[in-house]
């Protein structure tokens, strides 16, 4: 049995249904991408196992309780949570920021004793940037800021870190050398982690795990062969994409495609 | 956090500190009657004349020491709701707290009449539900369904509010006695009006009982400043803790302005000078922020007294000719 898993998730925004009935399985130590067209409530998913979004009805379990049953500051020794694209407030330094991370360990003023500490000093080299603790987070490019929210997240000590769209608004380079870290992150710490990620070709390199999401439900969930397949991105993505493999990495790639047109779609349907 | 900015960071609260007790003596000296250090000390040694002990300790002392807290409440009120609103340009002045404050306090006045008695000590209760109320109308304004509360909108409805409360109070005090319109002009301005030694201990209460508190939630309001998001993550009850820090905010503004008069701009600024000396981490900030609020409204209220004898200028006219480009500097950089 998993760690972390959704029972009849129905999730929505005032009338509008964003997702029913979702049963949803978080595989213990390995990398999941949840994948899906805009609008498929993918992150929507994400934020209500992060307890951010009250589902309607259904539930998320942790651990074979129910996390609207327990309490916040235990869960979030257990799971971490990086929403899209953070702002820190001007003026504070990565080492303070990272030092929030401790909070579910801390009681009242939250003075650092020696294990926080320890375990902030490892956050920080875990992800590079020992030698950037004392500079401001402002003065960061986008890649290096990114690594700073990692670091947080890992100064939380969870087993579990869930990321909405860990590669958005950066560079190739600073792309992979997030998903390098996660990657790193999970092999090496047996880390569970679960991302949002739009980049298909991502997806398949780095998860073990492949969640696909159409309006609201599960299309197909597996590895990267048994999800990364012609129907399966037809259906989810409505396009008609040409499947590969990777000659460096051995794992499916999406090499081109186009879009499924609609007189295409009508013949099918007649057919 | 390395020895170097520990080190400029003691540094910064020492000098503070320092400022602090410079403008202490400078507003005790100046005045009317004036004194020098040297007199002051004697006196406050209980070696001064009778005419001099008169002016120190029934005169200045309480109004600085009043002034000296409001400065203090209001710098921190600003301070938390820039935090929980992550929005560096709220200040309770320009939400309109203090004007809901002041709207009870002419009902306050409306009922008991504007000298001090006995009834002085439940005036910054009376003040504190004008705000309260105020700060709900706000945050309900300004509140969408799935999105929170928009900072900028929050804004706009605090100051659209803060207007039309101004303007119930002017048609109400039109409706009394001239003198206690006199009153409400001047309150209005920020007229630092409780010069007496009740106003002190009417307002200390608050302080001691509600600073202790917001500085125990220092490491919420870090994890608060950050992204409402993160903050769940990391295992704050959001909703409760802005609440109770709300409620706090809304207190501290409203007991200070309840017996300083309306005075905008001090919530805005001191923390802003605190954070870009300090950093935003609310542990060494909160402090310094105080202290400024108090270095402030001290000098301002000097400043006032100096330049228009007797009757001087209203502290909170001289902070809002400092707070208002500064104001409007923030918004540009914004």
């Amino acid at each position: 049995m998993s760690r972390l898993f959704t029972e009849d998730l129905r999730i929505a925004y005032g009338d509008q249904v964003i997702v029913k009935d979702l049963n949803m399985l978080i595989p213990d130590g390995k990398i999941t991408a949840i994948i899906g067209p805009n609008g498929c409530g993918k992150s929507t998913v994400l934020k209500t196992v992060a307890r951010i979004i009250q589902a309607k009805s259904g539930s998320v379990f942790l651990d074979g309780k129910q996390i609207s049953k327990e309490s916040t500051k235990s869960i979030a020794q257990k799971m971490a949570i990086l929403p899209q694209s953070p702002d820190a407030p001007e003026g504070l330094t990565i080492g303070e920021l990272v030092s929030y991370g401790r909070f579910p360990y801390q009681r009242g003023m939250g003075k650092l004793n020696d294990k926080d500490r320890n375990v902030i000093e490892w956050a920080l080299k875990a992800t590079g940037i020992s030698d950037f603790k004392d500079r401001e987070v402002d003065a960061l490019s986008g890649g290096q800021r990114q690594r700073v929210w990692i670091a947080m997240a890992l100064a939380q000590e969870t087993d579990i870190i869930l990321l909405d769209e860990p590669t958005t608004y950066l560079d190739l380079c600073h792309q992979l050398e997030v998903l390098e870290l996660l990657k790193e992150l999970n092999v090496l710490e047996n880390r569970t982690i679960v991302m949002v990620i739009h980049d298909l070709n991502h997806a398949a390199r780095f998860a073990d795990h492949l969640i696909a999401m159409r309006a609201g439900s599960i299309v197909k969930s597996g590895n990267g062969k048994e999800v990364m397949t012609k129907p399966v991105l037809r259906e989810v993505f409505n396009i008609d994409a040409e499947i590969g493999i990777d000659p460096r990495t051995k794992k499916p790639i999406c090499l081109t495609y186009d879009l499924v047109s609609s007189n295409a779609l009508a013949q099918e349907q007649i057919s | 956090m390395n020895q170097k900015k520990l080190k400029r960071t003691g540094m910064i609260i020492s000098i503070t500190a320092i400022l602090l007790l410079i403008a202490f003596i400078i507003s005790v000296a100046t005045g009317f009657a004036s004194m020098s250090p040297l007199r002051l000390v004697n006196t406050l040694l209980g070696q001064g004349t009778p005419k001099e002990e008169l002016i120190l300790f029934t005169f200045r002392l309480p109004r600085i020491l009043v002034t000296i807290l409001a400065g203090v409440g209001l710098a921190i009120s600003g301070a938390i709701l820039q935090s929980i609103t992550r929005n560096p340009l709220a200040d309770p002045g320009i939400l309109g707290i203090n004007a809901g404050a002041g709207l009870a306090v002419v009902f306050f006045v409306m009922i008991f009449g504007s000298g001090a008695g006995t009834y002085i000590y439940i005036l910054p209760l009376f003040a504190l539900c004008g705000g309260m109320i105020t700060a709900i109308i706000i945050y309900l304004l300004s509140f969408k369904k799935g999105e929170g509360i928009d900072p900028g909108r929050m804004l706009l409805v605090g100051v659209g509010l803060s207007t039309a409360i101004s303007g119930a109070i002017l048609t109400l005090a039109s409706k009394i006695a001239r003198e206690d319109y006199d009153f409400f002009a001047n309150w209005m301005a920020g007229r630092i009006w409780g010069d007496d030694w009740v106003f002190v201990l009417a307002l200390l209460p608050w302080l001691l009982l509600l600073l202790p508190l917001v500085y125990r939630k220092s490491n919420v309001l870090n994890t608060m400043s950050l992204n409402e998001n993160l903050s769940i993550g990391l295992g704050v009850k959001v909703e409760k803790e802005r609440y109770i820090l709300l409620l706090i905010a809304v207190a501290l503004a409203a007991s200070a302005v309840s017996v300083s008069g309306g005075i905008a701009f001090v919530g805005l600024m001191a923390p802003h000078i605190a954070r870009s000396l300090v950093g935003p981490r609310h542990q060494l900030y909160l402090p310094v922020a105080a202290m400024l609020g108090a270095i402030l409204l001290l000098i301002a209220d000097t400043i006032g007294r100096v330049l228009l004898d007797p009757s001087g200028i209203p502290a909170g006219v001289i902070v809002s000719i400092i707070g208002a480009p500064y104001f409007m500097y923030l918004m540009a950089k914004k």
